[in-house]
């Protein structure tokens, strides 16, 4: 282990180069980089030490993100300006560095300090006038019960509590529209959700899933179908998109972005 | 008029000509749907660190290196790292990745009508000039017409458009590609990395990239057939498309005629100059998903001069050449600063015999001590356990891994690799005794001249091993013996020995799985029909592309992955065309017998491989070239290479070991003088110490050598080099599973 000198909070985009990595792949690619800019990082205790950064939360394989934070703990004290140059060296693609600031070493971890994000997405499969109608309902409930998997366990959870807001958003603009070449009907769909140590977190893709069953849709995307985990075993009989749309109409989420994080301080719930 | 796919217009014209021939790429949309739904989309998704992508438009010729196999393989192959580099740092090549897709993306392609694409900029394949395929292992023939096929590539020379790419092979398996000729325009025989330069160059002179033509269409200045005439004018370079083989009746193969005037009868592989001073693949690509071999890799030796006779790749990359110590260092350090990498491969065929690995090791440990050096292949002796040991900092991990390869002193004279039952014994005895609980140890069976005595002897030594290991770890030493089924290789000296039949490989592991009951051993085979799928195509003829292409139709992929590989696929494939597997695979070729790949040679000439074969069958074994006589093998003649070893001078002292003591004593007495013992001056920890005594005198004489500390540090130095080895003491960390072979 080696002594905490530093903290620094990135700030910090990810763009489609990167949207494809797991989280664990992420920390490895960050670690990578501070090596190739010989960055001064401060490491775990234990048998096989880790370079301190601290994520605020992991980002889910496919989602790109437009501020995350990230707090990297350093053995020597580095100026703001050295910092920038070092990272901005070995910097892995898609990744990009926003902002840097100096934070108090004994400050509370980034995890417990996050409450909330938003998210945003574009949603294939439904036009918007369906979604504002299924939307509506959903946030008029008082619950919504969903299921979480932890380890083949399925547990009961309340979903409703977690959406802070929801709304439907128009479909991407004319020009986007035109480079994808969508032909199917398409919408923004935004969310606000909360992040609680005790309620726990809310999935962008689990409000989808809640809305592709009110209209017994099949969810399809890089989020939530739950083909793109990287930690699948290895067992070679993928779900392929052919034998979900077989079965049921398919919602497919493209583009999702997480748009912000939000601390304690910066959003009152 | 030009055409309108050039986003800017203003663009510089390239000294060449430019703007080049830009196709849009794929929908990002549509790529990005795909990559939604299947299991690990970073395979397919590019933009890795070192990865490039350049402006279609300012490149003249656009090379997609296409791997048959998993990306996690794919991108864990040191030649793929060094095709790239070559490649990509002439501003006017480009060269993208492209890896076989799972089944599951082969699906969503096929499913949503989208072609397969290549990483950096995500164009269909059928829009680079030349793709280059990588063929290292005959199972994955049907991944390379599967990818030719999702790319929009015609399978065929013949059934290409003039629009396609030119499909080029290159790799070990090149030595026979007669069973795919088909579906390869051009072959390259030996290292690529000059080749590819001068293939691009001529291909480029004749105009074989696309051009605006007068309507504005793009098109290639030349017809595919003037360019593969072209191409068959650069020395290593076959096509196959320029002969037509021929029968007997028997079915046996006559002759191959050239079907042009200037095909040469005979096409001899490259040999890469400057391998000692020069380093290609500095900015190697760090993948952002964990593969096989995930860490930087420098290749600090090519060829290897031990002559084991069932090994392709010992006889396909001689001569021997080693890579100076200051540009070993110096290029380690270059690829860990362009990398980011935590760990460094020190990579040859036989790492233990560079001349130089201790102190490239030592020095790297000094200047990095942050980062971890592997030595991915060593040898079955003390020095290689001692280099390992002394290089792990990181407790004492999973097993350590032997390849004595097979069981009895006689098999082993037979096959060439010198390593008598002592060296095994006192290489497990040291080991076990550095900490490791668990030795896996590599066998063959079903090598030539095999008997069942020989298999069971697989058992003894086992049991002995773990003898050994119970002294120092009682019931927690283990032994896992890992069986495969030998494979003749053509371009070796067993390439005319049939392989065993299923039958009898079954009846092998049965009696071995009789013999290897009990605690603390464990045996692990390969599926027979799998290696006898490999030797068949391995030692196949032009019939075989039909056979491919139908096992292929039929849903043949990824047969080198158990989970995949269907036999019965291939059987109906090879029978429909009246053929047998068996017949290629098990049939013992008669010496004078035309071969379907005797037009290509790595250098090492068809008389030499003969009079091995024939030493082999009496037990008479071969030097290591670094101290034995020139065996002529005929590389030095065909490449103008002047080996640095053999009858240079010894490099050690080497004594023919009497009968006492050498071997099991079953072998004939022909072999037990012939066997050859590596002496080495004193001090060398490579030195063979005739087991006299028990086994504890063997190790108290192991820690007598270690206490010497002494090692002999550069062959070069010879007999009077023994300096006192400064302590290798956790320099660097072996890989997680260390090994020696």
């Amino acid at each position: 282990m080696s002594e905490m000198r530093q903290r620094w909070r990135l700030i910090f985009s990810r763009d489609d180069d990167a949207r494809f990595l797991a989280h664990l792949d992420a920390v490895h690619l960050w670690e990578r980089a501070f090596r190739r800019g010989d960055i001064p990082v401060a490491t775990t205790e234990g048998h096989s030490p880790r370079p301190r950064l601290i994520f605020a939360a992991p980002l889910p394989l496919g989602m790109m993100a437009e501020r995350e934070l990230a707090d990297l703990f350093l053995s020597e004290r580095l100026s703001r300006a050295d910092l920038q140059a070092r990272l901005g060296n070995g910097m892995p693609r898609g990744y990009n560095l926003m902002d840097l600031h100096d934070v108090w070493v004994g400050a509370p971890a980034l995890a417990t300090q996050l409450v909330a994000a938003d998210y945003r997405l574009t949603l294939l499969g439904a036009d918007r006038a369906v979604l504002e109608g299924v939307v509506a309902a959903l946030l008029r409930a008082p619950e919504l019960r969903r299921e979480k998997h932890r380890e083949k366990k399925a547990i009961a959870y309340d979903l409703r509590p977690l959406v802070l807001d929801l709304q439907v958003r128009n479909a991407p603009d004319a020009s986007a529209d035109a480079v994808l070449g969508m032909a199917e009907p398409a919408a923004d769909l935004w969310m606000r959700l909360r992040h609680s140590q005790d309620l726990g977190s809310g999935r962008p893709e689990e409000v989808v899933a809640a809305i592709a069953d009110q209209l017994g849709m099949a969810l399809l995307g890089p989020i939530g179908s739950g083909t793109a985990e990287p930690d699948r075993p290895a067992g070679r009989e993928p779900v392929l998109p052919a034998e979900i749309e077989a079965d049921r109409p398919a919602l497919e989420i493209v583009r999702p972005v997480r748009e912000r994080l939000w601390l304690s301080d910066e959003l009152a719930l | 008029m030009i055409s309108t796919h050039h986003a800017d217009p203003t663009a510089p014209r390239s000294p060449l000509g430019g703007p080049h021939h830009a196709p849009p790429p794929l929908s990002p949309l549509a790529v990005e749907r795909i990559l939604g739904r299947i299991h690990r989309p970073a395979r397919y998704a590019g933009g890795e660190w070192n990865s490039v992508q350049k402006d279609w438009a300012q490149v003249a010729l656009k090379w997609c290196l296409a791997y048959p196999d998993l990306y996690e393989i794919g991108m864990s192959n040191l030649g793929l790292r060094i095709l790239y580099e070559v490649l990509n740092d002439r501003p006017d090549r480009l060269a993208e990745r492209c890896f076989a897709p799972d089944v599951d993306l082969q699906a969503a392609l096929r499913g949503e009508r989208l072609p397969l694409w290549g990483l950096e900029t995500k164009r269909a394949l059928r829009e680079f000039d030349v793709l280059g395929v990588s063929l290292g292992y005959e199972l994955t023939y049907t991944n390379l017409l599967d990818m030719l096929d999702l790319g929009g590539v015609g399978l065929t020379t013949e059934e290409r458009s003039e629009d396609d790419p030119l499909v080029v092979a290159g790799g070990s398996s090149v030595l026979n590609p007669e069973p795919v000729s088909d579906y390869l325009d051009a072959v390259v025989l030996g290292e690529g990395e000059e080749a590819v330069l001068e293939m691009s160059d001529a291909l480029e002179r004749i105009g074989w990239p696309r051009r605006p033509g007068p309507a504005g269409e793009w098109r290639r200045g030349v017809a595919r057939a003037d360019a593969l005439q072209a191409l068959a004018r650069i020395p290593g370079v076959y096509v196959p498309s320029l002969y037509r083989p021929s029968y007997n009746q028997d079915g046996s193969f006559a002759r191959l005629e050239s079907l042009v005037e200037g095909a040469p009868p005979l096409i001899a592989g490259r040999i890469a100059a400057d391998f000692e001073t020069r380093v290609n693949g500095i900015r190697q690509v760090v993948p952002n998903i964990a593969i096989v071999f995930d860490r930087a890799q420098l290749e600090v030796m090519r060829g290897c001069t031990r002559g084991c006779r069932f090994c392709q790749a010992g006889m396909y990359y001689r001569p021997v050449r080693e890579r100076a110590p200051e540009v070993a260092i110096a290029a380690a350090q270059s690829i860990l600063d362009a990398t980011g990498y935590e760990e460094i491969g020190l990579t040859s065929l036989s790492t233990a015999d560079y001349s130089h690995v201790g102190e490239v090791a030592r020095t790297l440990h000094r200047l990095r001590p942050e980062c971890t050096v592997s030595l991915p292949s060593t040898r079955v002796d003390a020095f290689s356990v001692e280099l390992v040991d002394a290089i792990s900092t990181r407790g004492r991990r999973g097993g350590f891994t032997f390849a004595p390869e097979a069981g009895s002193q006689r098999m082993r004279d037979i096959i060439n690799k010198g390593v008598s039952d002592e060296e095994i014994t006192r290489c497990a005895e040291l080991a076990f005794r550095r900490g490791w609980s668990a030795l896996k140890l590599y066998f063959m069976i079903g090598l030539p001249g095999e008997t069942i005595g020989d298999v069971l002897a697989i058992a003894e030594i086992c049991r002995r091993v773990l003898g050994v290991g119970r002294r120092y770890h009682g019931g927690r030493a283990q032994v896992k013996a890992n069986i495969s089924t030998f494979v003749p290789k053509v371009a070796t000296p067993f390439m005319w020995s049939g392989q065993d039949t299923t039958a009898e490989i079954e009846a092998k592991v049965a009696a071995l799985r009789g013999a290897m009951r009990g605690r603390g051993l464990e045996l692990r085979w390969s599926e027979p029909n799998s290696s006898l799928l490999e030797a068949a195509l391995g030692r196949g003829d032009r019939r075989l592309n039909a056979v491919v292409r139908r096992a292929w139709r039929n849903g043949a992929r990824f047969d080198g992955w158990d989970d995949h590989f269907d036999y019965q696929t291939w059987l109906e494939a090879f029978e429909a065309d009246g053929l047998a597997p068996t017949w290629y695979a098990q049939r013992d070729i008669p010496l004078d017998e035309a071969l379907p790949w005797d037009h290509l040679s790595s250098g090492v000439t068809r008389e030499f491989l003969a009079q091995d074969y024939q030493r082999a069958l009496s037990g008479e074994t071969v030097a290591d070239c670094h101290w034995g006589p020139c065996y002529n093998c005929g590389v030095p003649a065909a490449t103008g290479f002047a080996c640095q070893t053999g009858e240079q001078g010894p490099r050690g002292m080497l004594v023919r070991a009497g009968a006492a003591g050498a071997g099991d004593g079953t072998g004939p007495a022909k072999a037990r003088e012939s066997h050859w013992r590596y002496i080495g001056p004193p001090g060398d920890r490579r030195r063979h110490e005739p087991a006299q005594g028990s086994d504890a005198s063997v190790a108290a004489a192991v820690r007598a050598d270690t206490v010497t500390g002494r090692e002999m540090e550069s062959k070069d130095a010879g007999l009077s080099a023994p300096g006192v080895l400064p302590s290798l003491a956790s320099p660097v960390v072996a890989a997680g599973d260390e090994s020696t072979g």
